[in-house]
């Protein structure tokens, strides 16, 4: 018997069936156009066949115009994808948004970020775009009235109000050509950060992550005793978790309300935190942890729904209260949070 | 020649088993560490290569590198495992085939990612080979599209990367040599092999490395075989992007 050799098979299919048939096209997916105005209603189904890969032909019809994540090949029609992500149509422009991606800035997005760099009239801050943004000495609240003029004492003095290292919550003010942001904190909820705890995750680019919401910063009332607890969720995937400071505006009056705040503005001394606070933010930390780990989307919501679900996945155990949220633990809280 | 070609005349089949134009196992992975903006793990058979990409972000350049400022700059850096080899052996940060390697590497990436949307800014790639096996250079690119991918940086389309050798040496005149695909470590030590990336589907070569001599007549069919191997790569690497992507999609939602 003549002996025949049989193409060697892979132990096991390394690369399952690439056919993406549309089984779960029923109303599948979380909505496409999470941050334009379009209305729930029209949230378009989607499915995996809506992935795009670099290289891949998104349309040859020339009616459409090309955004972001396409190009148009010299001397043809095809819009083609340039990264992996899912079509995004906005009237008959055609744009794709990448599963991942670095933050990339807007205008009026609430940034938090650290100062890497003193200039002589501005800082330059890390927000975690492809290039450094600034912050202008113009564009703060100078110690001492809103409306007061910059003078060269402030920037001999540029350092007092933020140094290296530091991190501060801003506001995308414009946009440069090259996609350098302006930032700017004049306003008493932006400045500089303390009493608190600094957390990086994925910010807008697809995926889990901070979404651009209608708050992204918010004080809670936290249990154990933790008192209140501020969190600034920064668009670009930076978040600070914060003891809640109250302002006291009691005596001040209204005009004066500036002065009296701006005086400890630029303090980078931190208060007293009590042991329970600490315990609680760290919570808070592990939830949002265990959002990003998860691929869900962090805001308000999903953050307090979080929380009171870790509350009470600990109060259900016994001993002593633990803000640890890691193995089974999570594993419980997301449980509970996907029950709902 | 210690590599018995003799064998390979008489059953058709290569030292591992394979026939002439067929890959190792290729496995690939993405998204393999949370803190970098991008990350892969490529196996091509027994060449294993972890791949981060940093950036696009803002880097202080080296005092003397020429970097336009209205692009941004791709930057390779590779390192070799000490456990890698067969034998332990340190590679310095000055071996001159590594550092070929790299150039070679950012300079095909700097062709094909749309560097003019990040002015400014580095895009930096490590690579970290952990075990070596023969189409370093293939493993290495392809690994790095994979995790580029993931960073989502804009790019014209995969850069996909295979070599391609032929059965018979320089020298020996022999009429009927084949030509191989995806050439293994004891393979590649004493026959003649290229390197061909291909981008796109379009049989477009970007990147086209040989450093041992072949007959001139060997070589289209080397070439043939090699972007053939690249349309292969292309599709099993298609199929990883995807599969995360859907894998993505499907978390999003509670």
């Amino acid at each position: 018997m003549a002996i025949t050799i049989l193409a060697p098979a892979p132990a096991a299919n390394p690369y399952p069936a690439s056919e993406y048939s549309d089984e779960d096209s029923e109303d599948g997916g979380a909505d496409l156009e999470r941050d334009i105005d379009m209305r729930p209603s029209k949230r378009a189904k989607r499915s995996a066949k809506d992935i795009v890969t670099p290289g891949e032909t998104v349309t040859d019809d020339p009616q459409w115009m090309r955004g972001h994540g396409t190009y148009i090949a010299p001397a043809s029609t095809e819009i083609v994808a340039t990264v992996a992500g899912t079509i995004q149509k906005t009237n008959k422009l055609l744009s794709v948004r990448p599963l991942r991606a670095r933050y990339t800035p807007e205008i009026g997005d609430l940034v938090v970020g650290r100062i890497v760099e003193v200039q002589s009239k501005r800082w330059r801050v890390d927000v975690g775009a492809p290039v450094l943004a600034g912050l202008p000495l113009s564009a703060i609240n100078l110690p001492g009235g809103i409306l007061r003029k910059r003078t060269e004492t402030d920037e001999l003095q540029i350092r007092t109000f933020f140094s290296e290292g530091d991190l501060l919550v801003a506001e995308v003010q414009s946009l440069h050509q090259d996609g350098t942001a302006g930032l700017h904190t004049r306003s008493l909820k932006y400045g500089k950060l303390r009493n608190g705890v600094f957390m990086s995750v994925t910010g807008t680019g697809g995926g889990g992550g901070v979404i651009r919401a209608r708050r992204q910063v918010w004080t809670m009332d936290t249990e154990h005793g933790g008192g209140k607890v501020d969190v600034i969720l920064g668009v670009n995937g930076y978040i600070w978790i914060s003891k809640h400071i109250e302002v006291t505006t009691a005596e001040t009056a209204i005009t004066r309300m500036e002065e009296s705040v701006s005086a400890t503005v630029y303090s980078s001394q931190n208060d007293e935190i009590a042991p329970e606070t600490r315990r609680e933010i760290s919570r808070i930390r592990g939830v949002i942890t265990l959002l990003v780990q998860k691929g869900l989307r962090v805001d308000e919501e999903m953050v307090m729904r979080g929380y009171s679900t870790a509350i009470e996945v600990d109060d259900r155990e016994p001993g002593e209260s633990n803000e640890y949220l890691g193995g089974d633990r999570g594993k419980s809280v997301l449980n509970l949070l996907g029950g709902r | 020649m210690p590599l018995d070609t003799s064998t390979y005349s008489l059953a058709l089949l290569r030292l591992d088993g394979r026939r002439w134009n067929e890959l190792r196992r290729l496995t690939a992975q993405i998204s393999t560490q949370a803190s970098a903006d991008g990350s892969s793990f490529l196996s091509m058979g027994n060449t294993k290569v972890i791949c981060t990409v940093t950036g696009p972000s803002e880097v202080k350049a080296a005092p003397g590198a020429s970097g336009r400022g209205d692009e941004a700059v791709v930057s390779v850096e590779i390192s070799v495992a000490g456990f890698s080899g067969v034998e332990r052996k340190r590679r310095g940060k000055g071996d001159k085939r590594i550092y070929e390697m790299q150039t070679t590497i950012a300079t095909a990436f700097q062709a094909t990612l749309f560097t003019h949307l990040y002015p400014r800014s580095t895009i930096t790639i490590s690579l970290h080979i952990l075990s070596l096996d023969g189409s370093l250079l293939a493993t290495c690119l392809n690994a790095s599209t994979l995790a580029l991918i993931d960073a989502g940086v804009p790019m014209r389309d995969y850069i996909c990367a295979t070599t391609a050798g032929s059965t018979s040496s320089y020298s020996s005149n022999d009429e009927k040599a084949d030509p191989l695909l995806d050439l293994n470590g004891s393979e590649e030590l004493e026959l003649p092999f290229l390197t061909v990336a291909t981008c796109g589907t379009e049989d477009e070569v970007s990147v086209l490395v040989m450093e041992t001599r072949v007959q001139v007549g060997r070589l289209e069919g080397m070439l043939a075989v090699g972007v053939d191997g690249c349309k292969q790569v292309r599709d099993i690497l298609d199929v990883v992007v995807r599969a995360r992507g859907k894998r993505i999609l499907e978390g999003s939602q509670l």
